[in-house]
């Protein structure tokens, strides 16, 4: 044994002798990342067997209109092609979606947007189902359009759905806004806007359908197989056990993967497949996952907000409309959640807010990750530093002075527990940025190239809460090699949540993670889970697991205590090695229990269930406690800009946040780094453009995301731990909360560097220069 | 189609291989040669996770012909598996977390490879450029940067 194993070893039987945690906190590598090095090939495109055949969708060319004839003569004559799916080979019903049943799978005969699909070319490779596809000709009458979401809400607007354009409404109503303006000193009013973002996972989405006992087996890439089993068996007509649906190892999702658009393409793979009886793959180039996949809301938000001189808020009268394109998607529960997050992080004694989710022709929107809290933070972190500019006040003094801290009170009237770490997270960025020597000296710059911080503040609800109930299922059994074989309805696309999740039971049987093997989900195998949304794998599938493997621990410590001839009290178990506290010399090994339980016919097999408290909140008034828990966070940007050109560089990031317990220190700060870069491409320069209702970018090569050379030269981050009560040893959720604020960071460190307010996002270079060349950033200069 | 006969060799073996002319090396090195460690991310070289390596030089695989190829050297991940500088910046991608979603993973691989072998201490400048034409979605590079710095220690030799 060499030296460092020994010594890893004589670590982790001190902290079991004491009882304490292993494991925990250490940075374990994942469960996945040896096959990810190896190129092997996991990924649903990489599983195509021979004899497979392609489906390629088409979609609609005009933003709104219905569909008068398709001309498929072409297509179908068309080299290699077997035929041309439309709405009438569907057996079940024509329906793709995942709240409100507002979209069908191929639109028949009305089409909403320019992303509407209208059916699919099934051919025998993948070029000749495109280039037949290209041959289609459809025609449309059309219908007149609407594409502004303000203009969508007024009377007499274009109506995109029969029932009207409001998708879904929400408000709060905390105290009364009207006494709070008038005790203030200072009432301000403004409104900010954002784009369409799109999450650009490097795969797109893609499933593969393969017919068998009467019914298809599905492969694809998606974050909730449970969902997408339910929405292909609803389109086949078959029962859902006809339908297995198991999720390949998955290039990254970030949202969408969650939405409707995995089932388009595995409902679409698995029509063909019953009906050629072959296997089909439908995927999505990028083009197509571009135009047809749910994108992040553009949302108007108008705040109003007073404060006294000395600069408390007293009230925020905000009014937030999110574009929901066509369909309402998992859109529903966006609105929500921005409204929640309408005044962010700070304590507002009265708040009303009204949103409206709304039908616009633009292609359709839905989950994303962050949920409608980068809009909702980045329009009260913009409107914060326009409020502390009009107090004359330091915009870190003056959020300081209004932030949550224990006691204090969100927009829902939730009262903030012991678990807020948000001022540990503020301390730590403001030091590591020396934000009140740097904010002092940039005061006075003179010159071309000119400096500005910008901080932004979070608070993000932990649990599904408005959603749904939130709860998980974990499957965790020790095989009789001594593997531990770990098998769940959630998925793991790319955070390493699931490699945490699984941590966690390593951690509770003193099993190291290398001897763990993640199950691929299946729905035929595991039991449905929710869906894997809203960062809440660490949390909700680690009490799951931890109770699975509590379960499992608490047959196999007495029989190792029968085989050390001790008692299980005095038993623990560190490293796949049990030993006797007494005697740390007398050792039994974790396979020989195994063996040993095999033979005795003891079962370790256990499945762990764990579900979130319940989370009420009143719909009339928006309030109560919709989360359980929250993760707190802050950011400063340093950006300088080219005041002769408007380019500008993020040249320094401070990030902190408070994640309760960080089971895997290295795959938070992954988080941290990837939420926020991610979150700076959405700052400075990601926006998926429509003109008239068609998207003009739909490439990687238009649509910009942020490269190695975009990124800041410096990026420090940093763990803070406020345990809180929901996750398992307190941990919160992290793979959302980091891209939720550079939007305002950026902007705000752009406003301190020039005087120019960029209030519609991206912030732009363009933006900058045009800005700077007004009288009102004259005046600040 | 128009059918034509190459011969490319293909992570040390000749593989003679009938393409259309149309079919592109991507297409050839995972359909024909099965090596899938070759990702298709966007169809139009933008996101360089398709990159394999061809005379030495690391070009983006959806964007050349297979016919193009014809007694060319290309290499994929596939083939360096064994190769002991290969080994070493894939043990320390491993222990820096800088496979999330792993989808641009085989991609970040070669090019840092093949960054190792000129530039045995790169700095953080240099890793940036030579891992610039390939996206990445998850990681905001930070982690990958590290690998690539540590991975790199004694060059490739």
């Amino acid at each position: 044994m060499s030296e460092q194993v020994s010594q890893l070893l004589d670590s982790l039987r001190a902290k079991a002798e004491k009882g304490e945690l292993l494991y925990i906190g250490e940075n374990v590598v994942r469960v996945d990342s040896l096959e990810k090095v190896l190129g092997n090939p996991v990924y649903t495109a990489d599983l195509i067997p021979k004899g497979t055949i392609y489906a390629k969708l088409f979609h609609s060319s005009i933003p709104h209109g219905i569909v008068k004839r398709m001309d498929l003569g072409a297509a179908r004559s068309h080299p290699g092609v077997l035929g041309v799916l439309t709405s009438k080979d569907i057996p079940g019903l024509n329906e793709s979606s995942a709240v409100l049943p507002d979209r069908q799978l191929f639109s028949d005969p009305v089409v909403r947007s320019t992303g509407d699909i209208l059916g699919a070319v099934i051919a025998e490779t993948s070029p000749s189902a495109s280039d037949a596809a290209a041959k289609i000709t459809v025609d449309y009458e059309r219908l007149p359009t609407i594409f502004d979401p303000i203009k969508a809400l007024e009377a007499g607007a274009v109506k995109v759905h029969e029932k009207g354009n409001i998708a879904r409404q929400m408000r709060i109503r905390k105290g009364n806004v009207e006494e709070g303006f008038s005790r203030s000193d200072i009432v301000f009013e403004k409104t900010y806007r954002t784009q369409f973002q799109d999450a650009a996972p490097l795969e797109p989405e893609v499933g593969l359908a393969i017919p068998e006992d009467g019914g298809v087996r599905v492969i694809g890439s998606m974050q909730s197989p449970h969902h997408t089993q339910a929405a292909v068996a609803k389109v086949l007509k078959l029962p859902p056990e006809k339908v297995r649906v198991i999720q390949a190892v998955t290039g990254g999702a970030f949202g969408p993967k969650s939405d409707e658009t995995p089932y388009d393409v595995c409902s679409t793979a698995a029509l063909a497949a019953v009906k050629f009886r072959r296997p089909v793959y439908c995927g999505m180039d990028r083009e197509d996952s571009m135009v047809m996949h749910t994108k992040r809301h553009p949302f108007v938000i108008s705040h109003k907000t007073g404060v006294s001189k000395d600069g408390m808020l007293l009230a925020d009268e905000s009014r937030i409309v999110g574009d929901t394109g066509a369909y309402a998607s998992l859109g529903v529960f966006v609105i929500v959640r921005a409204t929640f997050h309408t005044v962010g992080a700070y304590e507002v004694p009265n708040v009303k807010a009204d949103s409206y989710l709304v039908y616009t022709n633009n292609t359709y929107t839905g989950s994303l990750r962050g949920f409608g809290g980068p809009q909702a933070i980045f329009a009260i972190e913009s409107q914060m530093e326009e409020l502390a500019r009009r107090l004359g006040m330091d915009p870190l003094e003056f959020r300081v002075r209004n932030m949550l801290l224990p006691g204090k009170k969100n927009a829902t009237s939730a009262v903030m527990d012991a678990s807020c770490g948000l001022p540990q997270c503020v301390e730590k960025v403001v030091n590591s940025s020396n934000y009140r020597e740097k904010a002092r000296r940039y005061r006075s710059q003179t010159g071309n190239a000119r400096r500005g911080l910008g901080i932004a503040l979070l608070m993000h609800g932990n649990s599904l809460g408005p959603e749904g109930n939130d709860y998980g299922a974990v499957h965790v059994e020790v095989l009789s090699d001594g593997s531990v074989s770990v098998g769940s309805g959630l998925t793991e696309y790319g955070t390493g949540a699931i490699s945490g999740m699984m941590q966690v039971a390593s951690s509770v049987l003193g099993v190291p993670l290398s001897r763990f093997k993640l199950e691929r989900p299946d729905t035929s195998k595991h039991r449905e889970s929710g869906p894997t949304v809203a960062s809440r794998v660490v949390v909700i599938g680690g009490n799951a697991s931890k109770l699975a493997a509590e379960k499992l621990r608490s047959r196999i410590i007495p029989l190792a205590a029968e085989m050390l001839k001790s008692d299980p009290e005095n038993v623990a178990m560190a490293d796949g090695v049990a030993f006797d506290r007494r005697d740390p010399s007398s050792t039994v090994q974790w396979d020989d229990i195994v063996a040993e339980a095999y033979r005795r016919g003891i079962s370790l097999k256990e499945d762990g269930f764990f579900m979130a408290p319940a989370a009420p909140w009143d719909q009339e008034v928006g309030q109560g406690t919709p989360y359980v828990q929250y993760t707190w966070g802050a950011l400063v940007v340093e950006v300088e800009v080219d005041m002769g050109t408007g380019c500008y560089r993020v040249v320094g990031a401070h990030a902190a946040y408070d994640v309760g317990k960080a089971v895997n220190p290295a795959g938070v700060l992954g988080q941290i780094y990837g939420g926020t870069v991610q979150g700076l491409g959405y700052a400075m320069m990601e926006e998926l453009l429509h003109k008239d209702g068609v998207v003009v970018n739909p490439n990687l090569g238009d649509y910009y995301i942020p490269t190695s050379m975009d990124i800041p030269e410096e990026f420090k981050a940093f763990i803070v731990e406020v345990p809180g009560p929901l996750g398992p040893f307190g941990a919160k959720i992290i793979a959302e909360p980091p891209i939720v604020l550079p939007g305002a960071a950026v902007r705000n460190a752009v406003l301190n560097a020039t005087g120019v307010s960029v209030d519609d996002l991206p912030v732009t270079s363009e933006k900058v220069l045009m800005g700077m060349k007004t009288e009102a950033a004259a005046h600040y200069r | 189609m128009a059918k034509r006969a190459v011969t490319i060799n293909v992570n040390g073996a000749e593989h003679p291989v009938e393409v259309d002319i149309t079919d592109r090396l991507i297409d050839v090195l995972r359909d024909q040669l099965n090596l899938k460690s070759v990702k298709e991310g966007c169809s139009t070289g933008d996101c360089g996770i398709c990159a394999v390596l061809v005379d030495g030089k690391l070009v983006n695989s959806c964007l050349m012909l297979a016919a193009q190829c014809d007694g060319r050297r290309v290499t994929t991940l596939e083939g360096l598996l064994e190769d002991p500088a290969m080994k070493r910046m894939q043990g320390s991608f491993i222990a820096n977390n800088a496979a999330q979603c792993g989808f641009c993973t085989p991609a970040m691989l070669m090019a840092s490879w093949d960054l190792a072998r000129h530039s045995p201490e790169p700095s953080s400048e240099e890793i940036k450029v030579a891992i610039s034409g390939i996206l990445c979605r998850c990681t905001g590079y930070y982690q990958i940067i590290d690998s690539v710095r540590q991975g790199c220690e004694k060059g490739g030799r």
